[in-house]
């Protein structure tokens, strides 16, 4: 096993490098860079502009530029960012920060809802309650995150108007942008923890039902799998409960691709939610690479993508090592 | 509305404030000091994280920006809503010489930074080192320019400045307008570290509650990507007081949450969670009237206050030398006259923007009404007379396809270029190549990227990539609204013709006009010049101006203070920041 991890990890080094080639030269294919905007602007002078792209060595052929940024990269410095003139990790440390919240608790809420209604699906096969959850399973699956966000404002806005109406309560039930309150910072440390936890439920509800659906799904498809298998039979026959042989002897096995992709989770914790940060105006990674991507900081798009490479590569390495823990059936040599 | 004073009459009057503190106008609220309550926050939306709190070195726009480092700090010199007059405000008087090259101006007695130490003539004179110094690469450098020559200052006496200009500039006084950064801290660094020290200073990682600032509101709490929260500064009312005498701000804090875009400013504002937006349109306003209607938020909603302070328009390229036919097409006035005559202003005003827009027929924005020459020709939407301005350049036929076509069997067509994403630009492009293919030229819309877009527009040379582009310009001031880089040939923003020389006497002239405009100090002699500038541009008509949309302003019902009807736009602001107050 060890020799296995050493020689993935060596297999990783030409694969990063290739990776950070082709990123850096896709970023050049775009047109204009960050100082662009700057020369529309009627009373800056163009020697201005020159002077600003060489302080930042964007006057430098794209290959001095490439080896410059690896030589920093590989001591653990992914760059200066354009816009706030600050290196690149403390530029989008927050933000991974707060994407890592969502995406947690999104996951949570993912399996919390997912594995109870793939396991009734298939133990109540084609029952009303089955088609009940494969017709919300595909809406969520169908629905996009920024979408299904944008209904939930409105939803909740409509709420707000009906509360009043009725109870004379004109007050949101839930935040429709942010991430903390305005009076965030008065809060004990267990105010704060619920007030990030009031603003953030709506988002990760929202990120986590695109993931309910092929969850859900696969999880019935499993479970139906290994529920008509013998050893299953065997145990029913053997007088097993009917409990222990579903979240026992047939869960088990059945989530055993689950349990193996967890190592994919890690880039998808620090790679934002998507659009849906955008929407809610959460102040993740989503909203940083877009504004950086558009205001051409290309070193903090680099920094983010090489990050999430980083990430992505060892996450495929831990999913195939907790493959072979939970599956017996697997060796590496 | 009162004009700009004339700098010749400024340097009579000498204008002088010797009294101290600094009084707020009545004139600049529609509220009066008796009816203002203390306390209390005023809650804004900004779009993104504050890039920098370094004032020097800060590039960015925005309200936190504008009001830190410009707009709310204590300039020297300012100017209020409801004049265009300057008023001494962290000086105590200012002089300008005759001859209009000198500015004398005595710093104010009695300023205090927020951490209770004096602000002195040094905290001034080190911005204007600071700026100076290309290496600390201030967005400020340029603004120290005239062409290539420098503008100087020196130190005279304990508090005074004196400004060199080397040529009379109707731009001087908003030169003179420098705010102040610490020297204790600034010019300490730049003494001791050089440039790179200063750059080094306040980035968004600095402990804001540290920083020291001049105005009303100073930073105390910033937390990224989601608000940042300011405190009254409790020196600021020691020198800034109301008509009573009483100390400014009236309100306790002032706070800026990150909204990240204006769709998300937008809910904020629903929810009550902010008190003022700026609806960007008609759809914007429906919702807030509806909410209003609904009875779930109380505000007031300004509809189609003023002209924004920006331009559009479609330019054409005069160096396509590799394409002699549409070279010759391009540069032909009264093929540009044709195709001012299908633009359908009226259309994209109702089309684009629901009725909110004016139509443009100069380089001056609408908004800058004192500068705009209205007298000069508009060609108005009519397409029989473009349609026999195609014929008299000899485009007098049509083809199978409807074409014009001349004598050779040569179509008038071009593409006409866009930045995808502005909706708005994408369908005034579509309305005016649908009215050209009305009397048969084809104009073909693509919508490309920006930075493309501009690399386009800005290239040099006889031969530059492109046919017509439609764009916008925005930034100008209100004491000579001709960009420095727009009017002059083999300038960067000379948009029709790059080459290096002019290549028509219209724009020989006004390359002229615009130095001798710049250097009049007499206002409306400048006017004229002005005028003759656009009346000169219209007769040529290189760049075909399109329609300025409309600025609209809402903010919660509580909130008093703000300038009077008339006296709100984009130009003046909706407010100066001491004088508001949260009613209840």
């Amino acid at each position: 096993m060890f020799v296995y991890i050493v020689k993935r990890l060596f297999q990783l080094i030409p694969t990063f490098i290739g990776a950070t080639m082709l990123m850096f030269l896709i970023s050049q294919l775009v047109p204009g860079d960050f100082f662009k905007a700057k020369e529309l602007e009627p009373n800056v002078r163009p020697e201005t502009i020159q002077r600003m792209r060489a302080e930042f060595g964007l006057d430098k052929p794209v290959y001095v530029q490439y080896v410059n940024w690896m030589k920093n990269l590989v001591t653990g410095n992914l760059g200066q960012s354009f816009v706030s003139n600050q290196p690149v990790w403390a530029r989008i440390a927050r933000p991974m920060r707060n994407s890592m919240y969502l995406a947690m608790l999104s996951i949570v809420l993912l399996w919390l809802v997912s594995i109870p209604a793939g396991v009734y699906s298939a133990v109540r096969q084609y029952s009303f309650g089955d088609q009940a959850v494969s017709v919300i399973s595909y809406l969520g699956l169908a629905t996009p995150n920024f979408f299904l966000a944008q209904v939930i404002i409105l939803t909740l806005f409509l709420v707000r108007t009906l509360t009043k109406d009725w109870f004379g309560f004109n007050q949101l039930i839930f935040p429709v942008a942010g991430m903390t309150s305005s009076n965030y910072l008065t809060m004990n440390a267990w105010g704060q923890f619920w007030d990030v936890m009031w603003h953030m439920f709506i988002p990760s509800l929202v990120v986590a039902t695109s993931g309910m659906a092929g969850f859900t799904r696969v999880l019935r498809a499993q479970m139906i799998e290994y529920l008509g298998s013998d050893f299953i039979r065997t145990a029913r026959a053997k007088g097993v409960g009917h409990g222990k042989v579903t979240y026992k002897h047939a869960l088990r096995p059945a989530i055993i691709p689950f349990v193996a992709g967890i190592g994919n989770l890690l880039p998808s914790l620090v790679g934002g939610a998507g659009l849906v940060e955008v929407v809610m105006s959460w102040p993740g990674i989503t909203p940083t690479f877009l504004a950086a991507l558009q205001s051409q900081d290309i070193y903090v798009v680099l920094g983010l993508l090489v990050i999430t490479t980083l990430l992505l590569m060892v996450g495929n390495l831990i999913s195939d090592l907790l493959l072979a823990a939970v599956d017996p059936r697997i060796r590496y040599n | 509305m009162k004009r700009l004073l004339t700098l010749i009459s400024l340097m009579a009057l000498a204008a002088s404030a010797f009294a101290q503190p600094f009084v707020w106008p009545d004139a600049w609220s529609n509220a009066t000091p008796g009816e203002a309550v203390r306390g209390g926050e005023l809650r804004i939306s900004l779009i993104g994280d504050p890039r920098t709190f370094n004032p020097v070195t800060s590039a960015e726009s925005q309200a936190l920006s504008d009001y830190l480092f410009t707009n709310g700090a204590a300039v020297l010199i300012m100017r209020g809503p409801d004049s265009d007059e300057w008023l001494p405000y962290g000086a105590s008087s200012f002089t300008a010489s005759e001859d209009g090259m000198t500015v004398d101006v005595t710093v104010r007695d009695g300023m205090k930074w927020s951490d209770g130490s004096p602000i002195t003539a040094q905290d001034y004179y080190i911005r204007y080192v600071l700026e100076t110094d290309p290496d600390v690469g201030s967005n400020g450098y340029d603004s120290w320019f005239m062409g290539d020559d420098q503008i100087t200052v020196e130190r005279v006496g304990d508090n005074g400045l004196r400004f060199h200009f080397p040529r009379p500039d109707r731009l001087a006084f908003p030169v003179v307008a420098v705010a102040p950064v610490p020297d204790a801290i600034f010019g300490e660094a730049y003494r001791s570290g050089g440039a790179e020290a200063v750059k080094a200073l306040w980035g968004t990682d600095v402990d804001v509650s540290t920083t020291v600032w001049s105005n009303a509101f100073v930073p105390a709490t910033f937390q990224p990507g989601e608000r940042i929260i300011l405190q009254r500064n409790p020196y600021f009312g020691e020198w800034n007081v109301d008509s009573a005498g009483n100390a400014l701000p009236y309100l306790d804090s002032y706070s800026m949450t990150i909204a990240g875009d204006l769709d998300s400013a937008l809910n904020l504002y629903l929810a009550g969670d902010i008190d003022q937006f700026s609806p960007r349109n008609l759809d914007d306003i429906g919702v807030i009237n509806n909410a209003v209607n609904n009875g779930d938020i109380d505000v007031t909603v300004m509809e189609s206050v003023s002209p924004v302070a920006s331009s559009q328009f479609i330019v054409w390229n005069w160096n396509k030398a590799s394409d002699p036919d549409k070279q010759a097409l391009f540069r032909n006035a009264n093929f540009r006259r044709a195709m001012a005559h299908v633009m359908d202003r009226d259309a994209i005003i109702d089309l684009v923007y629901n009725g909110a827009g004016i139509p443009m027929y100069t380089n001056v924005y609408p908004i800058n009404d004192y500068w705009v020459n209205h007298d000069v020709e508009k060609y108005p939407y009519d397409p029989e007379k473009a349609a026999e301005l195609m014929a008299s350049i000899g485009y007098d036929r049509k083809n199978a396809d409807g074409l014009l076509i001349n004598a050779e069997g040569k179509t008038a067509s071009f593409i006409l270029a866009t930045n995808a994403g502005n909706t708005a630009r994408e369908q005034i492009a579509a309305i005016f190549a649908d009215a050209a293919r009305e009397i048969g030229v084809d104009a073909q819309v693509q919508a490309i990227d920006f930075n493309l877009l501009v690399d386009q527009l800005l290239s040099e040379g006889e031969d530059r990539p492109f046919d017509a582009i439609l764009i916008g310009l925005t930034g100008g001031s209100r004491d000579w609204p001709f960009g420095v880089n727009v009017i002059p040939c083999a300038t960067n923003l000379h948009m029709y013709n790059t080459s290096d020389a002019c290549l028509t006497a219209q724009e020989t002239l006004m390359g002229q006009l615009f130095n001798v405009g710049r250097e009049t100090l007499d206002t409306e002699a400048a006017r004229d010049i002005g005028y003759e500038i656009q009346a000169t541009e219209a007769d040529l008509l290189p760049i075909l101006y399109a329609v300025s949309p409309m600025a609209h302003y809402s903010w919660s019902s509580a909130l008093r203070g703000y300038h009077n009807e008339g006296q709100i736009n984009p130009l003046l602001g909706a407010y100066e920041l001491p004088l508001v107050f949260m009613a209840r």
